[in-house]
Parts: structure tokens; C-alpha cells; sequence
């Protein structure tokens, strides 16, 4: 059986290096992926002029493996989601800790999830395709009005 | 901390501030740290009563630190106690429906946003073992199942010391390296978790296999099973190594008595673990091995061709392992194993997963089962730092 334990022995082992490596590759990316953030975070507080904390990102709106961020929060002081929000979809290399806003919506008040209904006021390139056409931003109008009367 | 009910305020006057991530990140590698130096020390060390006491006491002492202190890191509790609540409370059946049924109770404040929709994946044992706890309210509920935890916590530390000497290995190492483990203490314990219950019911099925009362054995097993079916991988190792059909009649007849049981309080659902065990498996986590090794490849994460190619390895390693014990291999390492692989192969990976082989790990001569579990252990303690490398806020 000492032939069987060396065999499992040296997989154990091999298979223990594949995990390390894949483990500080993965802390490796995920250090990267956490800098962008601080750099979108930063951007979205230089374009607003706003130094507040309480700041949401989506990474997959524009893809999973995009490298392209949203980042939202309010446009006045108050608690997370409480005010319009202003989001601002971010990419493009790093440039003195910052990187390039491409455009952005609104979302309005109270508003809980970035969905595409929602959002209003939209601006620059990256809103395309974004943003509700006019017909889709009337009938949603009309369906929270009617919710609304209901 | 995951958000709660104020459970130990009190605790507050004791001074200091509110635990962010980052502190805790530093105080976890810290302990890892402390705890691999402990074991190093214990092996150089020889037996004697003082350090006897002084490592029951070091156990008893974080087991109650922890019990005292607030819900830590998970919120799974909250889901526990949401399902106790909708069968006791609301009359609603928790194999049916999330907790988004109970939309206007206390606890469902508290639970997961990940787990409003979802259905207990538990097994019928527990879920009826929640039950009185359902009925307690919320702060109530949730020290029912923190004492629950704890209860459980001391069953299994009590049953490695006991086991361990039974079976010739140091009692003093063996419960050290589980009851001052990090991840047991602070993620397992911490979050009150029904893991602890079934690793109690675990060390209870190896106990008897050592006084030679196998039906009692297979019996807890199942038991076992029915609280998180992933025990379930004990029983054909046992039944290959004792070669007596008592642990299999004992088996039957524990699952033949359980699912009577769960079928009249919940119905068909109640006894279908496999359709909530297919469910789970498809989930993945950040900390996941296979979606580590994903990344390592270049792929964006797990993809369902993944599922099927680790299901195929899991099956091979365990067929591997019952070959082993067939030819003579000590079943409780090669449950061990199991344990282990099914931790590694997962796609739905959290720290208190790789808690399971652990207690098995300290009672096998096959040392390099220990190394192994403490190896994957500190992989997933090393994955989590990265918020320490660059913290985003």
C-alpha cells in the first residue's frame, strides 16, 4: 500500500500547489479589481463634487469582464437611496487616480435597484441603449400614474 | 457583522468600538497565526494534568466569549429562525416557501437578501428541532439558537477529547486543534450555525462505533443526515470497514422513522433533501475553489459544464476511498477525505464548510488529513485579505 500512498501523496501535493497559486491569483485580481473601485469611487467624488461615503457600484451592466463600472449615490446629503441618485457609468486607464466618465442618469428618490425603467435625465455616450426610449419613459409614467390613482 | 438585533449590548459598556472588516481581517490572521503556533507548541510539549486544564479552560473560554457576544459574519441564523417561525408562527410550510412569505415578521428584516426566495435546504430532523425556537420571538429565537450552537459545540469538543483517547491519539492536541480553531470558533460558533449539530451527531456515530454498537452508529448517521445531508458520506465507509449489516438495519431504520416524521409535519417536501441538495450545488461563491481555479484559467467564473466535470472528480475520489477501505484503510480518514473533497470540489464554498472534515482530521493516525484540512483552511483564510491589500470605500 506504500506505492498507493506515494501516488496519493504526490497528487495531494500537486494538487495543493494548483490551489496556492489559483488562491494568490485570485487575492492578486481581486486587489486589482478593489484599486479600479477606489479609482471609480474617486472619480464619481471629483465629477460631482460631492466627498460622500455611501456610494453603490455595479461592475456587470456593462458586461462581467468589462472593466466598465457604475458608480451611483445621492446628489444631496441623506441616507443611501433616500435622495436622486446620479450614476455615472466610468472607464478607460487610470489617469492621476481617476478614470473617464462616459455619461450617466438619474434614478429618482427612494429608488432601490439601477433598473433600466427608472432611470431619467440620462447624458453622453454610455447612456445609449441605457436609458428608456421616450415611449418606454411615457408608458412607465403612465403605469405609475395609474398605479398611483389605484 | 451582519445586520442584527442588539442581542449583547451590554457588551458595550465593556468599552471599544464597532468591529469593521478590516479589523477583523487583521484579527483573524492574527488568531490563525496564534492557533498555528499553539499546535507547534503542543507537539513539542509533553502531557501533563496543568496543561490538561489550561487547554479545557482556554476551549471553555472562547466557546462562551463567542456565545456572549453578537451574531458574527453570517446571517444564516436569521434564515433558521425565519423557517422556525413560518411553521410555527404563520403556518406557512418552510419546504415550500422563502422567507419572503413572512414578509411582515420580525426576523425577516435580518435575512439574507440572497436567501428571501429560498426554501430550507435542511433536513426534516432540524428543521423540527427549530421549531420550539420559532416560538420564542426573535431575540429569544436567536439565543435558543445560539445555545443550540453551543450545546453542540461542547458535544463535539467533548466527543473528540473522548474519542481521541479511545483511539490513542493526544486528547489535549485533538481538542485544541478543533476548539481553538479560528474558523469553528468565529464563523462556526460565531454565526450559531447548524453545522456545529451535525458534526456533534458525526462524533456521536464514531463514538459508537467504537463500543461495537454499529446499528446505534448507522443510525445517527442518518440522524445526522437529516439536519445537513452532507454527513450522509459517513455511512458506506462505515459500513465497508465494520463489514456488519447492523450499521445499514440501523440506517433503515433511522431513515425509514425520520422520513414518517418529516413527511407528516411537512409533507412530500419535507423528505426530498435531493432536490434542495441539486439546487444548492449550482450556486457559487467568491471564495469557491473552482471559481478560484476558474479565474487561474482565464475563465470569468464557473460555467454548468464545471458542474459536472467536479461532480465526475468528487465520484472518483470517493470511489477511491471506498477502494482504500476496503483494502484495510481507516474509514474515519477516509470519511474525512470525503468531507474534505466535497468542501474542495463545491462551487458553493463558506468557512464553516471546511469546519467538517476537521474533527475526523484529529482522530485518524493519517496525519496527512490534518495538514490537508488546516492547508485548505488557511487558503480560504489567505483569499479573504484582499480588502486589507486595497480597502474600497
Amino acid at each position: 500500500m506504500s506505492r498507493v500512498r506515494l501516488i496519493e501523496t504526490t497528487l495531494l501535493i500537486l494538487f495543493g500547489l494548483l490551489l496556492a497559486a489559483a488562491t494568490v491569483n485570485d487575492v492578486t485580481r481581486q486587489t486589482h479589481v478593489n484599486q479600479r473601485l477606489i479609482d471609480d469611487l474617486r472619480t464619481w467624488r471629483a465629477y460631482t463634487h460631492h466627498d460622500y461615503h455611501n456610494l453603490s457600484i455595479e461592475q456587470t451592466l456593462f458586461g462581467e469582464r468589462s472593466q466598465r463600472e457604475v458608480v451611483c449615490g445621492n446628489t444631496t446629503p441623506g441616507a443611501p437611496k433616500s435622495r436622486i441618485q446620479v450614476c455615472l457609468a466610468i472607464w478607460g486607464p487610470v489617469v492621476d487616480s481617476k478614470r473617464v466618465v462616459h455619461g450617466g442618469w438619474y434614478l429618482p428618490t427612494g429608488t432601490e435597484e439601477d433598473l433600466r425603467r427608472h432611470r431619467y435625465g440620462c447624458f453622453g455616450p454610455a447612456s445609449r441603449g441605457i436609458c428608456p426610449t421616450a415611449a418606454e419613459a411615457a408608458a412607465e409614467h403612465r403605469s405609475t400614474s395609474a398605479g398611483a390613482r389605484a | 457583522m451582519p445586520r442584527s438585533p442588539q442581542i449583547s449590548g451590554w457588551l458595550g459598556h465593556l468599552g471599544g468600538e464597532r468591529l469593521g472588516y478590516r479589523v477583523f481581517l487583521i484579527a483573524i490572521l492574527a488568531a490563525s497565526v496564534a492557533y498555528g503556533v499553539l499546535l507547534a507548541l503542543l507537539r513539542a510539549h509533553t502531557y501533563n494534568a496543568s496543561l490538561t486544564r489550561w487547554a479545557i479552560g482556554l476551549v471553555a473560554l472562547l466557546n462562551l466569549v463567542v456565545f456572549a457576544g453578537p451574531i458574527l459574519i453570517s446571517t444564516d441564523v436569521f434564515s433558521y429562525l425565519a423557517y422556525a417561525r413560518m411553521g410555527v408562527v404563520h403556518g406557512i410550510d418552510p419546504y415550500t416557501h422563502g422567507p419572503v412569505a413572512i414578509v411582515g415578521d420580525p426576523v425577516f428584516y435580518y435575512v439574507g437578501h440572497d436567501w428571501l426566495h429560498v426554501a430550507t435546504a435542511y433536513g426534516p430532523v432540524y428543521t423540527l428541532l427549530s421549531y420550539p425556537l420559532g416560538a420564542l420571538g426573535l431575540v429569544g429565537g436567536l439565543w435558543g439558537m445560539k445555545l443550540y450552537a453551543l450545546l453542540a459545540s461542547a458535544a463535539t469538543l467533548a466527543l473528540t477529547w473522548s474519542v481521541a483517547r479511545r483511539r490513542g491519539h493526544d486528547r489535549v492536541f485533538a481538542l485544541l486543534a478543533v476548539g481553538a480553531n479560528p474558523l469553528y470558533v468565529i464563523y462556526g460558533l460565531g454565526g450559531a450555525h447548524n453545522d456545529l449539530i451535525m458534526l456533534a451527531l458525526m462524533m456521536v456515530a464514531v463514538a459508537f462505533t467504537l463500543s461495537d454498537r454499529d446499528a446505534a452508529a448507522g443510525a445517527t448517521v442518518v440522524v445526522g443526515a437529516l439536519v445537513k445531508a452532507t454527513v450522509a458520506v459517513l455511512l458506506p465507509f462505515m459500513v465497508l470497514a465494520r463489514r456488519r449489516s447492523a450499521a445499514v438495519y440501523g440506517a433503515l431504520g433511522a431513515l425509514g422513522l425520520c422520513a414518517l416524521a418529516g413527511w407528516l409535519a411537512f409533507g412530500v417536501h419535507g423528505i426530498d433533501v435531493v432536490s434542495a441538495l441539486s439546487r444548492d450545488s449550482a450556486f457559487v461563491s467568491t471564495d469557491s475553489f473552482p471559481n478560484e481555479l476558474a479565474h487561474l484559467f482565464g475563465k470569468p467564473g464557473v460555467f454548468p459544464v464545471d458542474h459536472d466535470l467536479l461532480k465526475a472528480a468528487l465520484v472518483l475520489i470517493v470511489i477511491h476511498l471506498l477502494w482504500r477501505t476496503w483494502r484495510g484503510y481507516d474509514w474515519v480518514a477516509a470519511s474525512g477525505w470525503a468531507l474534505l473533497a466535497i468542501s474542495v470540489t463545491s462551487t458553493w464554498l463558506l468557512a464553516w464548510y471546511i469546519l467538517w472534515p476537521l474533527p475526523l482530521a484529529v482522530i485518524t493516525r493519517d496525519r496527512r488529513l490534518l495538514v490537508a484540512t488546516l492547508f485548505v483552511q488557511a487558503l480560504f483564510i489567505a483569499h479573504q485579505t484582499s480588502p486589507l491589500f486595497a480597502p474600497v470605500s
